[in-house]
């Protein structure tokens, strides 16, 4: 983890449909908090009772905010603890350890224009690039795509504010995303986050109508990658051998048995985490090694990447 | 010329177009345009000549259809054209200049300012290897200088003509030749003719 700690008191937490739920958290010394740029994330350490989960979430406070930092949390169907445990346990009055805000997704200044495309809850990190926007008169337009009956659930942060349009699946509500792509000025800068279904046709139909590398910007959801099949793992520096369960990342298990690895946004994007593996073949699930990286075999990101060998050997 | 340990040095490829592009806009100062050079460019861009503009700019282009081709009298106009344009070029546009170093890089900054990144222009320097001098003493820029040492045209110190490379100034570095032992200036040599 980069920085230090921060503890934080759960100020107010609400409901704001079936599945989502929006968490306000102060210090708990109440004192003033760092401030985080527009895009930033919080990870907070989740200890449920059977094993502690870190999640990272995108803030959707104002940018610079002291006071607070506030999160909307999707409970996931599938979820390996951590949304169900924000969902069910939390509440007001409770302290949470968390990391500093880290930020790997910021909006580009140098940019003419900002055109964000959001899947559903994916609309977080573009919460407070708006508040961000609302202030320095940036052109720019997002593009909320989400279901019929969520399209009013983020209306307290969407109100009074321009250039935002909501799409769902019928006719005539569906978002044309090859026809928006085509009509962007040159200088403009393209943010996707959403389901990795939606990220990565948006990211190919980007390629395809010749939008500069460079210009393109993409967040993905990364706990929903990590579980698999079991395998074990050799730290070769620690001399440890450490059994990865199904439903915990190899950096989880790793850190369960008292082993420091970095990391910071553990869900395979920023490439803290980096890793040489020495032995073993790796299932890589992550967005940050090039296929050069890949092909070589000797890097792993632990945080969401698993083993196709059934054991691994890291230099950890 | 045009290789160099130093690393701000900028190379250059042949212009190829780039098919993932969606418009194409060819920009040639006219008198870098070799006989039949023309030819071979218009087969080259072939494959995307209905999304093609070519601009050719100087009094000695030729006359060859590349596309939609635009006459224009000189490079300040082509800087005129990209300021005025401010909706006019799309993100998958691509932009392919030749021509001399001052011409390829008064285009590229040109274009820059309006938004292009440096993924979507291609460079390819043709004719003269004349540079541009920026003068580290004066921050004056001296234009078409063929010489390894040349007279500061703010300042008129002797300037060593460097290959180190400013993109936002679209100038080489000259800094003074004779400063530790003034009067002393080596031979001149005519080295970018």
């Amino acid at each position: 983890m980069i920085g230090e700690t921060l503890t934080l008191k759960v100020a107010a937490a609400s409901a704001i449909s079936p599945s989502l739920r929006h968490l306000r958290l102060v210090a708990a010394d109440g004192g003033k908090l760092p401030p985080a740029a527009a895009g930033a994330h919080l990870q907070l350490v989740l200890k449920g009772a059977t094993r502690t989960h870190r999640n990272a979430y995108s803030l959707i406070s104002r940018p610079g905010a002291r006071d607070a930092y506030e999160i909307i949390v999707r409970r996931v169907p599938s979820s390996r603890g951590g949304s169900a445990f924000i969902h069910e346990q939390i509440k007001v009055g409770d302290v949470l350890e968390a990391g500093w805000p880290g930020n790997l997704f910021a909006p580009v200044r140098t940019a003419r224009r900002h055109l964000m495309i959001a899947g559903g809850i994916g609309i977080t990190p573009f919460l407070s690039y708006l508040a961000d926007f609302a202030f320095g008169g940036a052109d720019y337009a997002l593009h909320l795509c989400c279901r019929e009956d969520e399209q009013h659930v983020f209306d307290p942060w969407l109100a009074g504010k321009s250039g935002v349009s909501v799409h769902w699946d019928a006719d005539g509500r569906r978002l044309d995303i090859p026809a928006l792509l085509a009509a962007q000025p040159v200088g403009t800068h393209l943010y996707v986050c959403g389901p990795a279904a939606m990220n990565d046709e948006v990211l190919e139909l980007a390629a395809a109508a010749g939008w500069p590398a460079s210009h393109v910007h993409c967040e993905h959801f990364g706990s929903a990658l990590s579980g698999g099949e079991a395998f074990r793992a050799f730290l070769a520096k620690s001399g440890v051998e450490v059994s990865v369960g199904e439903d915990e990342s190899l950096l989880e298990a790793i850190e369960r048995i008292g082993v420091k690895a970095p990391c910071l946004c553990r869900g395979g994007a920023c490439g803290v985490c980096v890793t040489p593996l020495l032995d073993g073949e790796a299932d890589h699930r992550d967005h940050y090694l090039s296929a050069a990286e890949r092909e070589t075999g000797r890097l792993i990101l632990p945080c969401v990447s698993r083993a196709r060998s059934g054991r691994l050997v890291l230099d950890l | 010329m045009l290789h160099s340990d130093i690393k701000s040095r900028p190379t250059y490829t042949q212009l190829e177009p780039d098919l993932s592009g969606s418009q194409h806009l060819l920009i040639v100062e006219g008198d870098t345009v070799l006989p039949g050079r023309l030819d071979s460019l218009a087969g080259t861009f072939a494959p995307v000549e209905e999304n093609l503009h070519t601009w050719l700019v100087g009094t000695q282009a030729g006359g060859l259809g590349l596309g939609k081709v635009w006459r224009l009298p000189e490079v300040a106009d082509v800087v005129d054209a990209f300021a005025c344009a401010t909706r006019g070029y799309g993100i998958g546009d691509r932009l392919y200049v030749q021509g001399t170093e001052p011409f390829l890089w008064s285009v590229a900054k040109a274009a820059a300012i309006i938004g292009f990144s440096a993924e979507q222009i291609h460079l390819h320097h043709a004719g003269s290897l004349r540079r541009r001098v920026w003068c580290t003493h004066c921050h004056t820029v001296t234009e078409n200088v063929t010489t390894s040492i040349a007279s500061c045209a703010g300042c008129h110190r002797h300037l060593l003509v460097r290959d180190h490379f400013s993109r936002r100034l679209g100038a080489f570095m000259g800094v003074m030749v004779d400063a530790e032992a003034p009067g002393e200036v080596p031979a001149v040599e005519e080295s970018f003719a």
